[in-house]
């Protein structure tokens, strides 16, 4: 049996693992964009404010691929998928047939269209030892700008205060996960950033950078505003160019079932990149953090070896913005719940409940961790 | 039984709740939103994000896992002559 894993992230690492514990002789190949061993992105905040170390971000070494007896492929993408002979076309034009394929690509930042030096993304190792070099490099007179009002928007958030450079941070909506939160909700997150400092401008679009090489600020809606580190995190678009093309479908993300299972016979999804049916929410769900991918690799991977597990995590997200713990638990979409109910104020904390056929079927906490475990409870019921 | 002491750093738990979903007889979260340590499921002498517990080979395993499954790496373990098992 030939398994080809496209994606060397937790998702397709850990499908790769769970592969190799059913299927001891089975040919393992894993297409890696990165040319590093598997790292956690999640730690790539920690690593920029010094918390830990870089070599402490990795969670495998180049050995264990070879221990593993996985074929590992790195810093190659795949171009093509031809499903009726059952193979893949990659970046470097060679053709990989495969038994069973795994898409777990996961997302790439939403890109802003004009690049200078100080313009800054944060998906990647790269991209923070590139952000590092940045903040070092300009020392005193960095002044940092903030793009976006979401989970990326947090870590530049972090990092700036921790390297003390002055923020202004700048987002379209009216508030931070406009699409998620209420108004409440989001009326005390920017208060809470204002008290710590930050320059919080809403409804704003970045419509041009200004600067020749280097930045030194950008223009808006809202007038200009000065920078010499631009942080972007305007959302991210899942990685499925070429499986669309092959005739898969695609919504938000690859469309899976809860066995992981795409449209086309034979290749899986799982991580940023799928969008899964979920009988739960009684509708597909993306749900794009790092447990799910791991989860949901885990479960691809040994379904992939003839096993029939489902995926039935609910989506958990937690960040902390500036010291203030936001929460969002299950099905969050304004535009599914059938009735949205706010309880508290910004000294008890706000938790928003999400009801649909008179269940509860998600939440969102603002500053109000304890709510936690009882709200998973009666969301998992 | 293998003995494990299991430490959380609750400078790194992000809350992700990984550790959660594998061993929930071994991980909980408290109101800070932080992972801590049970003991089979019991908080005896009240929340601790350290503990030394007595576990089956296969609980030995599946709490391994549920380290391994931590984002940030805030899971640490030891055999009960203190030598790190996790991170390696």
């Amino acid at each position: 049996m030939r398994y080809v894993v496209v994606g060397g992230g937790i998702a397709g690492v850990s499908a790769c693992e769970a592969i190799r514990k059913q299927d001891a002789k089975g040919e393992i190949i894993l297409v890696d964009a990165e040319e590093h061993p598997l790292y956690s992105r999640v730690l790539l905040g920690p690593y920029l404010v010094g918390k830990i170390s870089r070599e402490q971000i990795f969670l495998k070494t180049e050995a264990w691929y070879q221990a593993q007896r996985i074929e590992w492929l790195r810093g190659l993408s795949v171009r093509q998928l031809d499903p009726v002979n059952h193979h893949l076309v990659l970046s470097d034009e060679r053709e990989i047939p495969y038994d069973k394929c795994l898409i777990a690509t996961g997302c790439q930042p939403r890109l802003l269209g004009e690049d200078l030096r100080g313009v800054s993304y944060l998906r990647t190792l790269d991209d923070a030892d590139h952000l590092l070099q940045l903040l070092r490099e300009q020392g005193d007179r960095a002044q940092g700008l903030i793009f976006g009002g979401g989970f990326i928007a947090c870590e530049y958030l972090k990092t700036f205060e921790h390297f003390k450079v002055p923020t202004t941070l700048l987002f379209r909506g009216p508030w931070f996960w406009s699409r998620t939160l209420d108004a409440q909700s989001g009326r005390m997150i920017t208060t809470h950033l204002e008290r710590k400092g930050v320059r919080v401008i809403s409804s704003t679009c970045v419509e041009e950078l200004i600067g020749k090489n280097d930045l030194g600020g950008v223009k808006t809606n809202q007038g200009e505003f000065a920078g010499t580190i631009l942080g972007i995190g305007i959302g991210t678009v899942p990685e499925s160019d070429w499986f669309q093309k092959a005739g898969g479908k695609v919504q938000e993300g690859i469309c899976v079932n809860a066995f992981l299972e795409t449209t086309i016979p034979d290749v899986s999804a799982s991580g940023d990149v799928c969008e899964i049916e979920s009988a739960r929410f009684g509708r597909s769900l993306v749900s794009r953090t790092w447990s799910q991918a791991l989860f949901q690799g885990r479960v691809a991977g040994a379904n992939m070896t003839g096993r029939k597990e489902t995926f039935c995590e609910i989506p958990a997200l937690s960040m902390s913005v500036l010291g203030l713990e936001v929460i969002f638990l299950g099905d969050t979409s304004r535009e599914h719940a059938e009735k949205i109910i706010v309880e508290g104020d910004e000294t008890t904390g706000i938790v928003q409940r999400f009801l649909r056929g008179g269940k509860l079927v998600g939440a969102t906490l603002v500053g109000r961790s304890k709510d936690r475990s009882t709200l998973t409870q009666e969301i998992t019921g | 039984m293998p003995r494990l002491i299991i430490k959380v750093d609750p400078e790194l738990c992000i809350g992700a709740a990984s550790c959660v979903t594998v061993a929930p007889d071994t991980f909980r979260l408290n109101e800070e939103n932080k992972a801590f340590v049970l003991d089979h499921g019991q908080e005896p002498g009240g929340s601790s994000y350290e503990r030394t517990l007595e576990v089956t080979e296969e609980e030995k395993e599946n709490i391994l896992l549920s380290a391994q499954s931590c984002p940030t790496l805030a899971v640490s373990i030891f055999d009960e002559t203190g030598t790190q098992i996790f991170p390696a």
